[in-house]
């Protein structure tokens, strides 16, 4: 991490009197590693330390070790410190101008592919997996496409299989729908009981989930469009070039890569290899060997 | 001319000088020769005529002896002796004279020698002795001497050798002339040769100079040419320009070198400079900037080793960080930091100024290669100035002593490199910052989200301790639970009482409706049929004949009554069946006026049936209901008519009316119209569309004036319906009314019965809601059990909502009423955009409203625009119902402010999940 002089002091100012505590989230991020295979150790510190520390004070431990000595001991532990790191906010059409600029500019030029591979990586728990598995459908893509939705966290992942999203977000959703250019009435993709509104099974049949973890995992396929929206801003920077490295690997020459709005690629060593599809959906495009 | 070393101004001067001596030269030559020529001239002229003059003079000195002697002789007079003795005075030094000029030719001198002797003796033995003996006068010598003749020879002798000599001067001077004219032509001949010698050496030597002038400077162009001319777009400044003289031109050339040098440097200065700063293009880590830098900038400076040290401020302190390096021998090589002031970066960051050190002493430090080590002897520190602070301190230590133009490059990217750092950790800054922001936001988010969640889970579990609670207090309670129940139960069965007579009402008022119907018919008969049993003789015949016929009038009017309601239950029930035939239509005048001539002329009315001719013979449909239909028309205008006509037009309907009315139907088929025009009371415009519903007569009092069951109409439209047709009514109160019944020509069978059933299921449904609005109590159509048994939470949702429904057309108002009470809605309907106003203006508690949008008086557009801005319900969830979706529908549906939107027809299954979802209270919603 380079950060300038001034804010080097601050932030030493301000971890000075937490050092042992550095030091723990340390062992404790080195403890899941080492025991589970969890690899958080190259995330960015303030934030996974905040989630510790939410974690220690939710099962009321006094301190850090205390906290690792219950996740080396007891798995229910292990299982809501992970849920605290892979918390991730998405919702349906998530950025819905982010989604207007897919369909309008990428879905032209993905028409006269015969196949349409798009992996979603952190696709948590699928909202935009569905999202954009409708998008496909109403431009009439979705019979040739295939979207591998991968997530490193296999609850999130089971949420995402089963296309149900709480009632209570639903409107949201569909006003973040119409504003991304929906076609149809929402209504025609799910069927809703009291608590959950639960999306069609034709679209699930063109998803795959699977588990994949960005740190440690390699690719797996080629892939048109690859989308990575608000993942990699939890990633430190070593963390963030090695993803990329592996985004660029897998993306077919001339394929498009979305990220979150407060992402850029061009800062990455790869940076130079895409071209600016559309600079504030922060949509990129692989350039073509030549 | 290579060793000769002279200068243009030199060489032009020289080649000058040659030329003009060559000029003096040859101009010596001529010269010389002519005062040769002239003195040959002089000779001749002089010496020639000189030797000439003489020879003569001696001639006549000799010739003045000889006439002097003679005269004397003669005379005696001693006058004549005079010339004389004269010329024997002056003739020999005449002679001696010419002797001496001829001393250069030998051979006249012996000529001239031969003379003398001659002269001397004629002068001796004759003149002389001639002279004396006249002086003696001895006259005889005299004459012995003349008569001898001696002198005579003598001087004959004399002329003679006198002659001969001129004549040898004489060729002499001639052949001398020759030689000078000779002599004249070979001058002519050097002269021409002079000049073309000349002439040819001025030439060489001109173009010796020229050469030697141009040549050079020629050379120094076409290097200049090169240099710029290259075709590449740099131009190449390396060439220098190669002399080999050493005149004006190689100083030229040189000073042209001197010039290339220099812009040669200033051009690797300005592209170092370009280099290094497009480099920074892009980069956002200062770890890479610095790298970049130091690995760009040390080989550009031909130096071997390289660090950056970065300004870093810890507190009040500033220390200067090692962040990049080249050729680092280790980690220890270069320090890792210094303070201001320590050590030579420290003071170069502190003085702000460049340290250049050379003759580093060898131990200074060693780069290494895998084949040994070696030590830089020259060190250069330059502090890199930002806004008069030190960002950092670049370090470079090279083999070769530094040039000025490194440090101009050097002092150039101060700036540059400078601003770089500050923009690209400003860049870093805003990013981290950016990042930390997102990541804090969707923390909070999540947080928030989790508070919610623990929120309802205390809610949850204060749910189950109150659970628990009631659960003990039920347990001590039980005897009082128990009554509790039994007093339910009764109470429950009371309601279910109430529900009971609630849903009997409706079959009350209807009954009480019909009831009405049946009684009056039913009331006279049974006056009558009283009258008539009771009757003791006073009725005369006439009397019981008339009662007889009212009472027989009355029970065909219930009979018919009955039939009426029958069939319209039978249509209602779609168990009417249509039996299609060929109906010929030029019997159907005929059919009428047999069975309405007599009611005519009975009424003093006037009837007439008219028939088009293009009209077609036969139509294919259900000949008895037509019947029934035409039947029932007429039978109304006889009875509503008092006075006037009644008039029957059987034609071609016109295409426009058909399209209206029967939008479905091809359009080749054709279409029957049958109008019954009537000049009687008419129908006043805003009950023209209620008299086709069941009951409903213009106004109460009407069936009472005019008989009827009221449901002809209804019924005829049912039939006018099943035969795929329609029928229209045009009317003024008071001037009469035209019934116009339109039948297609053609009734397809089968097919035709399916959708019929369908239609006559729909008509079921209008006319229900029809008969509903009129009774005043709804019913609940489900037994109180079923509702009791789904109770859930999915019912939790719906019950006890209130949901208005905005929609003109009723058969979708009845059915979305229906389905909606089903679920225990409470629904409230608007006829359109402006009833639904103002249903919201009077009660605001609506949870959803669903919105048409083709709606009489305002469209669902407008009202939604007035619902949100207007009334300002900006949160109540509007559903818009549209026909098929178009785009701009839905547009303009977002734009109006629906919420959401669904199309027509409705699907019951996804009209729920869409309510479930605008029903539930929202995360995000205060």
């Amino acid at each position: 991490m380079n950060n300038t002089t001034k804010e080097t002091l601050t932030e030493i100012n301000l971890l000075e009197p937490n050092e042992l505590e550095e030091i723990e989230i340390k062992l404790l991020l080195e403890g899941l590693y080492q025991m589970y295979g969890y690899d958080f150790r190259s995330y960015v510190r303030g934030s996974i330390g905040r989630r510790i520390l939410y974690r220690m004070k939710a099962e009321r431990l006094p301190t850090i070790t205390a906290l690792l000595e219950k996740v080396l001991h007891e798995p229910g532990v292990l299982e809501r410190l992970l849920n605290d790191f892979s918390i991730r906010m998405t919702e349906m059409y998530r950025d819905p101008s982010f989604f207007a600029a897919f369909r309008n500019e990428v879905v032209p030029l993905l028409r006269d592919l015969p196949e349409i591979r798009i992996w979603h990586a952190g696709c948590a728990t699928g909202e935009e997996v569905y999202s954009m598995a409708i998008l496909l459908k109403e431009e009439g893509l979705l019979e040739k496409a295939r979207i591998y939705a991968t997530d490193m966290n296999e609850k999130a992942l089971q949420a995402a299989q089963k296309g149900a999203f709480p009632l209570k977000k639903m409107q949201q959703y569909t006003k973040n729908y119409l504003k991304a250019g929906g076609k149809m009435a929402f209504s025609e993709y799910y069927t809703a009981d009291h608590q959950f509104a639960y999306f069609s099974s034709s679209l699930n049949e063109k998803l795959t989930f699977a588990q994949h973890n960005l740190v440690s995992d390699s690719s797996f396929n080629e892939f048109h469009v690859i989308l990575c929206r608000n993942v990699m801003i939890y990633f430190d920077n070593a963390l963030q070039q090695q993803v990329h490295g592996l985004f660029y690997e897998s993306l077919a020459d001339g394929g498009f890569i979305g990220l979150g709005s407060k992402e850029s690629i061009l800062s990455m060593p790869k940076g130079m290899k895409y071209a600016e599809f559309n600079s504030t959906e922060k949509i990129y495009r692989k350039k073509v060997d030549a | 001319m290579k060793g000769l070393h002279f200068n243009i101004h030199t060489k032009i001067i020289a080649g000058y000088l040659f030329i003009l001596i060559c000029l003096v030269i040859s101009l010596l030559i001529v010269m010389n020769r002519m005062s040769a020529m002239q003195q040959e001239v002089d000779f001749v002229s002089q010496h020639d005529i000189e030797v000439h003059n003489l020879a003569n003079q001696i001639q006549k000195n000799v010739l003045d002896m000889e006439t002097g002697m003679r005269g004397y002789v003669i005379t005696g007079n001693e006058e004549y002796l005079e010339p004389y003795h004269t010329a024997s005075r002056n003739w020999l030094d005449n002679f001696n004279k010419l002797h001496s000029l001829l001393a250069s030719n030998g051979s006249q001198q012996r000529n001239l020698d031969e003379i003398k002797p001659l002269i001397q003796k004629w002068f001796t033995n004759s003149a002389e002795n001639v002279v004396n003996q006249k002086k003696i006068n001895n006259q005889a010598a005299l004459d012995q001497h003349f008569n001898n003749n001696k002198g005579k020879k003598m001087t004959d002798e004399l002329r003679a050798h006198f002659d001969s000599f001129l004549e040898n001067q004489n060729k002499l001077t001639s052949k001398r002339v020759e030689q000078l004219n000779q002599d004249n032509n070979n001058l002519k001949i050097t002269l021409y040769g002079l000049i073309i010698v000349v002439t040819l050496i001025t030439i060489a030597t001109a173009v010796f100079l020229a050469n030697s002038i141009v040549n050079t400077i020629k050379q120094v162009v076409r290097t200049i040419k090169n240099v710029t001319d290259s075709r590449e777009t740099e131009v190449d400044l390396s060439t220098r320009i190669e002399v080999s003289t050493h005149d004006e031109t190689r100083e030229l050339a040189e000073a042209m070198n001197e010039l290339l040098s220099s812009l040669e440097k200033q051009n690797w200065v300005q592209k170092g400079v370009a280099e290094i700063s497009t480099m920074y293009q892009g980069m956002t880590d200062l770890t890479e900037l610095t790298h970049a830098f130091i690995t760009k900038l040390t080989p550009m400076l031909d130096a071997v080793y390289g660090v950056v040290y970065l300004r870093k401020s810890q507190g009040s302190e500033v220390r200067y960080v090692k962040e990049a390096g080249y050729a680092l021998v280790s980690e220890e090589a270069a320090g890792v930091s210094f303070g201001l002031g320590e050590g030579l970066i420290g003071q170069a960051a502190m003085d702000q100024r460049i340290f250049l050190i050379d003759n580093l002493p060898e131990e200074h430090f060693k780069v290494s290669s895998g084949l040994g080590k070696s030590s830089p002897r020259n060190l250069l520190v330059a502090p890199i100035l930002v806004d008069g602070r030190v960002e950092a301190v670049v370090e470079i230590a090279a083999f070769q002593p530094f040039m000025a133009q490194h440090l101009t490059l050097l002092d150039l990217l101060q700036d540059k490199f400078g601003s770089a750092i500050t923009n690209v950790a400003g860049r870093m800054e805003v990013e981290r910052l950016l990042g930390e922001s997102q990541v804090l936001t969707e923390e909070l988010q999540a947080q928030s989200e989790e508070l919610q969640a623990q929120s309802e889970e205390l809610q949850m579990q204060q749910e189950q301790l109150r659970i628990t609670n009631e659960y003990l207090e039920e347990q001590k309670q039980y005897a009082e639970q128990r009554a509790f129940e039994l007093k339910k139960a009764k109470d429950e069965l009371e309601e279910y009482s109430r529900k009971l007579q609630l849903s009997s009402q409706y079959k009350t008022d209807f009954l009480a409706n019909m009831s009405h119907e049946l009684r009056t018919p039913l009331n006279s008969i049974l006056i009558l049929s009283q009258m008539l049993m009771e009757n003791d003789e006073e009725m005369d015949n006439s009397e019981v004949k008339d009662s007889s016929r009212v009472i027989y009038t009355a029970g065909s009017d219930l009979l018919r009554l009955i039939d009426d309601i029958l069939d319209l239950s039978k249509i209602e029930a779609g168990k009417i069946e249509i039996l299609t035939d060929e109906v010929n239509v030029t019997e159907i005048p005929q059919m009428m006026k047999n069975m309405f001539n007599p009611v005519a002329a009975k009424k003093n009315l006037n009837f007439e049936v008219h028939t088009a001719a293009n009209v077609p013979a036969v139509i294919t449909t259900d000949g008895q209901r037509l019947q029934q239909i035409w039947k029932n028309l007429l039978s109304n205008a006889f009875k509503f008519t008092e006075q006037g006509s009644v008039t029957v037009n059987i034609e071609h309907a016109c295409r426009e009316k058909v399209e209206e009315l029967l939008p479905g139907l091809d359009e080749e088929e054709f279409v029957l119209a049958i109008s019954v025009s009537d000049t009687g009371i008419g129908i006043a415009k805003e009950k023209q569309e209620i008299i086709f519903n069941a009951f409903q007569q213009v106004d109460g009092t009407t069936n009472r004036q005019f008989g009827g069951t009221g449901l002809g109409l209804s019924i005829c439209r049912e039939f006018t319906r099943l035969l795929g047709g329609a029928i229209t009514v045009e009317s003024e109160p008071e001037k009469g009314s035209t019934f116009t019944l339109y039948i297609p020509g053609r009734l397809e069978g089968a097919d035709y019965a399916l959708q019929l059933e369908q239609l006559a299921q729909n008509e079921v449904a209008v006319s229900v809601i029809e008969i509903e609005e009129q009774l005043p109590v709804n019913e609940e159509p489900e037994t109180p059990e079923e509702i009791e048994a789904e109770a859930s939470d999915d019912d939790q949702l719906f019950k006890g909502k209130k949901v208005l429904l905005a929609e003109d057309d009723r058969r979708n108002v009845f059915a979305l009423v229906t389905a909606l009470e089903k679920k225990g809605v409470k629904v409230q309907v608007a006829e359109n955009g402006k009833s639904a106003i103002e249903l919201l203006q009077k009660q605001a508690d609506f949870d959803l409203v669903f919105m048409d949008i083709m709606m009489p008086v305002m469209g669902g557009y407008e009202a939604m625009k007035v619902i949100r801005e207007d009334l300002g319900m900006e949160r109540l969830p509007i559903i818009a119902l549209t026909a098929k979706a178009m785009k701009g529908e839905r547009d303009k549906c977002m734009e109006a402010g629906a919420s959401d939107y669904i199309m027509k027809p409705l699907n019951i299954n996804q009209l729920f999940s869409l309510m479930r979802v605008w029903l539930t209270q929202q995360v995000n919603e205060e």
